[in-house]
């Protein structure tokens, strides 16, 4: 049986994507095959790290017109030599795709969120271990729709006051309504916990499953590389691989 | 008769109720499409359209109903009850009242009711 994660922030510019790619690589590393998705239509993004033009983006399974696996490349990884296998649906980055995708109406939505559930049972049809959404921030139909048909949404926050005040809207008027379980992921926390706001001071009652240290060199790998592939002993990698294994409990993957 | 046959004889009637309480609904919603059809197009626009953020909006009781029927596509009240762990009777009403609120779609075919949630 697949497992979907979605990755989602209250806020922009909490390192979702980073987390995504690199989560993904932690689950190809132990073997997983792994399907990552760029559900942020607005600001796609993984076409930018992963430099490839795919045949059909994933915005045309969407529309109805191919079916899911049309959508997918699979990305080469030979050369890592890792025993799972990573694929990954592109959201169109054209300025006319996203213009569209914006401006789609509310019966529109609903065909959207019936075409995720489908694609879900289409995925682990196709036997996809772990599905893993990259959303956009806040709140707005594409983000919701991904938490939606998630069964687990990690949610990246940045230590300081205004991440913490936003996040308890999406957990109590998002996440929980729609009957999710999830957990937060502290993000570039500075070394000094007397120097930041950290969530663990909160009421939320959501687990901290990781608070990973700001670090300068990460900003520059996360862009040219999965860093759980080819840095595992990177402290970064490290502190993806806990977030890995404490999912799998959550998610009974043991 | 044994305390076993009562109890299968008393659910057989309350399907057959049930079965006859969704015709009457299905009529009474006919009729009232029917005589009414000017406000019908009026309210032929969004309002009625159940997408993750309407969903977020309706009751508890509604809104698993209702995520279960998206789950499920094409479902009858029995299939949802399975999902929801309640009584079919219970799930027949709440998604006749998704039905009366424009959000989901009902189709007679035999003697089954089959619910969808309506896209079109």
């Amino acid at each position: 049986m697949s497992r979907t994660i979605a990755i989602h922030s209250s806020k922009g510019g909490t390192g979702k994507t980073s987390l995504a790619l690199n989560l993904a690589g932690s689950y190809v590393s132990s073997g997983k095959k792994v399907c990552l998705m760029d559900m942020d239509s607005k600001g796609p993004s993984l076409h930018s790290f992963f430099n490839v033009t795919p045949n059909n983006y994933f915005n045309e399974y969407l529309r109805g017109a191919i079916s899911i696996h049309e959508t997918l490349t699979n990305i080469d990884l030979d050369r890592s030599g890792q025993k799972g296998e990573l694929y990954v649906a592109f959201s169109d980055p054209e300025i006319g795709a996203i213009r569209e995708f914006s401006t789609m109406d509310r019966k529109w939505q609903t065909k959207i969120l019936k075409r995720l559930i489908n694609a879900k049972k289409d995925l682990e049809g196709l036997g996809i271990d772990i599905i893993i959404l990259d959303t956009s921030p806040g709140v707005e139909f594409g983000s919701v729709n991904a938490v939606a048909v998630s069964d687990f949404v990690l949610v990246t926050v940045k230590p300081n006051k205004i991440c913490i005040q936003s996040i308890e809207q999406v957990i109590n008027g998002i996440y929980r309504m729609l009957g999710k379980e999830c957990a937060i992921i502290e993000n570039m926390c500075p070394e000094s916990k007397d120097h930041y706001c950290s969530l663990s001071n909160t009421n939320l009652e959501v687990p901290i499953l990781e608070s990973i240290l700001c670090r300068c060199d990460i900003s520059t790998l996360v862009c040219k590389e999965i860093i759980t592939l080819q840095r595992p002993e990177h402290p970064y990698s490290k502190s993806v691989f806990r977030i890995r294994d404490k999912l799998d409990s959550h998610l009974n993957l043991d | 008769m044994c305390d076993t046959a009562k109890i299968e004889l008393i659910l057989k009637n309350l399907d057959e109720i049930n079965e006859k309480l969704d015709k009457i609904i299905e009529n009474n919603n006919h009729n009232h499409n029917h005589n009414n059809n000017d406000i019908s197009e009026k309210e032929d626009d969004h309002g009625h359209t159940l997408d993750v953020m309407t969903l977020l909006t309706l009751p508890e009781h509604l809104r698993t109903t209702a995520t279960a029927l998206f789950e499920l596509g094409t479902a009858t009240a029995d299939s949802v009850a399975e999902i929801t762990k309640k009584e079919r009777a219970v799930e027949s009403n709440y998604l006749n009242q998704l039905v009366r609120m424009g959000h989901v779609k009902k189709q007679r075919l035999g003697r089954k009711v089959y619910f969808l949630v309506d896209d079109k």
